[in-house]
């Protein structure tokens, strides 16, 4: 029989040396992660002249590159298309960039991982917090910006809230598990990039899914995106001043705990190779 | 010295894949068999050449690399391998970093903060306690490792060629506060190349050779027969 490897405990009162990274409590954890994310955050911004202005400028940038060739070339029809494409384009950002970051996020932080024993998830739940107070700000400012052009809708926007939420579900899950396939596969760095690139074309970043003219194939796009799902919810209510149709909602919901529980799972039973298969790259 | 044990390793062995692309995996056996036991407030000199598996040591009993085979007991709450630069993220400054490797020890950010002058005092790194970690030279990295070490320290310390880098004077101080640490009953591991420091520091010490222990004891022999290898 082979042998296998074991561990004992001496004094009951202690805790094990390869159970120690469960040793903080959950509240020692997201203050970590928390922790991380802001230091990391005002570290970034320290590296560039303009600090935080590049927050707003950055998806300003993007929505203006966006903006120049839809509608300034292309002339698309859609009313109001530079609200349109803003509050899809932030949405798609605040996706990617947060599943991109967290999917390397385990690699760069080699240097710690090589030194403590400590959960794996810190790294990318980090990189995702990062995106989140980012996302607060580019929010805020959009939401004053539809406030000001008198564009926006307001009846429902405290859908807003679950509609976070339901994404922050859905971007950890996502990016739990990006993190995750990277540490086993470096490779997958790159299909994770070219997965983003479709994504922004198939979500309906700058064109509406609700213009798609078949309405099977219209529902298919709902129903496997989740984000096409999250676009289209969120022009809903900050655009057009309706609701999100419930069935699409619960699908996503239902969607983004999937994947969540999935990647909850994978991490429980990959936890303890995870830094030797980074560390011995 | 108490003869009280804190940590007893008993047949431990580790394998890993060093090549994963999609043909021909080379699997390397780290350690293999490797037996022995840290008393309570000692400290253990690990010598040996280079892949010798020393590093990987450290890294099994800070919990950081699952064993394969063997048992390990242990009786000790934090245990942290302490290295010369790495443990730190580059784009934060070292005053963040020091806080942020305190709170993965366990400890509050309150109790880091308030320990944060005597660790830049430590260092004396200066005004480059605020800058970004990426701009530090390896002395500074290491002057840095070693004055959080000192100041937030686990029970068990496992220091991985600390002592290694930094000038003159910073090596005559990281001695005496290891010097200080010891006397202090701090359980200490701690791989070193240079023989002087193992002779200086050690109660005993341990000769890995090829991933499997070929000696150990008192360090004035273990040093003689590291010396004859090869």
């Amino acid at each position: 029989m082979a042998p296998s490897f074991s561990i004992t405990r001496y004094n009951q009162q202690h805790l094990l040396p390869y159970l120690l990274e469960f040793q903080l409590t959950t509240i020692q954890y997201l203050t970590l992660i928390d922790t991380l994310a802001r230091f990391h955050l005002r570290g970034e911004a320290r590296q560039f002249y303009l600090g935080y202005f590049w927050w707003l400028l950055e998806p300003a940038l993007y929505i203006a590159v966006f903006y120049a060739v839809f509608q300034l070339l292309l002339d698309s029809r859609q009313p109001d298309y530079l609200y349109f494409l803003a509050v899809g384009k932030l949405t798609f950002i605040w996706f990617s960039k947060s599943v991109v970051q967290a999917s390397f996020s385990i690699e760069t932080n080699r240097g710690l991982l090589s030194q403590v024993a400590i959960r794996k998830e810190v790294f990318p739940l980090a990189a995702i917090q990062q995106g989140f107070y980012r996302q607060l700000v580019v929010l805020s400012f959009l939401l004053v910006l539809l406030f000001l052009s008198g564009k926006g809708q307001f009846h429902y926007w405290f859908w807003l809230l679950p509609l976070m939420f339901v994404q922050m579900l859905l971007i950890s899950g996502v990016g739990l598990l990006a993190a995750l396939v990277v540490c086993w596969h470096k490779d997958f760095q790159h299909l994770i990039q070219l997965g983003m690139m479709f994504l922004l074309f198939v979500s309906g970043v700058f064109w509406d899914v609700n213009a798609v003219a078949d309405a099977d194939v219209r529902r298919w796009l709902l129903l496997l995106n989740p984000l096409a799902t999250l676009i289209d919810a969120y022009r809903q209510i900050l655009l057009f001043g309706s609701l999100p149709k419930t069935d699409l909602m619960s699908v996503l919901l239902c969607q983004s705990l999937l994947l969540l529980s999935i990647a909850v799972g994978a991490y429980r039973i990959f936890q303890s190779r995870i830094a030797v298969r980074v560390l011995s790259r | 010295m108490t003869q009280e044990i804190l940590i007893s390793v008993r047949g431990l062995g580790l394998t890993y894949k060093v090549r994963r692309s999609l043909f021909s995996p080379i699997f390397v056996s780290a350690l293999s068999e490797v037996s022995f036991d840290v008393y309570k407030g000692e400290t253990l000199g690990v010598v040996g050449k280079n892949g010798s598996g020393k590093s990987t040591l450290l890294r099994a009993l800070a919990g950081i690399y699952k064993p394969d085979q063997g048992l390990v007991r242990f009786d000790a709450t934090t245990i942290a391998l302490m290295t010369l630069s790495l443990g730190f993220d580059p784009v934060m400054s070292g005053r963040d970093n020091a806080i942020f490797g305190g709170m993965l020890l366990g400890f509050d950010s309150e109790y880091v903060e308030a320990q944060l002058d005597e660790i830049k005092a430590f260092s004396g790194i200066g005004d480059a306690f605020e800058a970004p970690v990426r701009t530090y030279s390896s002395g500074m990295l290491s002057r840095l490792s070693f004055a959080v070490a000192m100041k937030v320290s686990p029970d068990v310390m496992l220091l991985d060629e600390l002592l290694a880098v930094g000038d003159e004077s910073f090596r005559a101080k990281a001695y005496e506060a290891m010097r200080e640490k010891i006397a202090s009953d701090q359980t200490t591991i701690f791989v070193s190349h240079n023989a002087d420091e193992i002779l200086a520091l050690c109660d005993r010490a341990i000769l890995l050779h090829e991933g499997r222990i070929i000696s150990q004891g008192d360090p004035q022999n273990i040093i003689s027969r590291y010396r004859k290898l090869d």
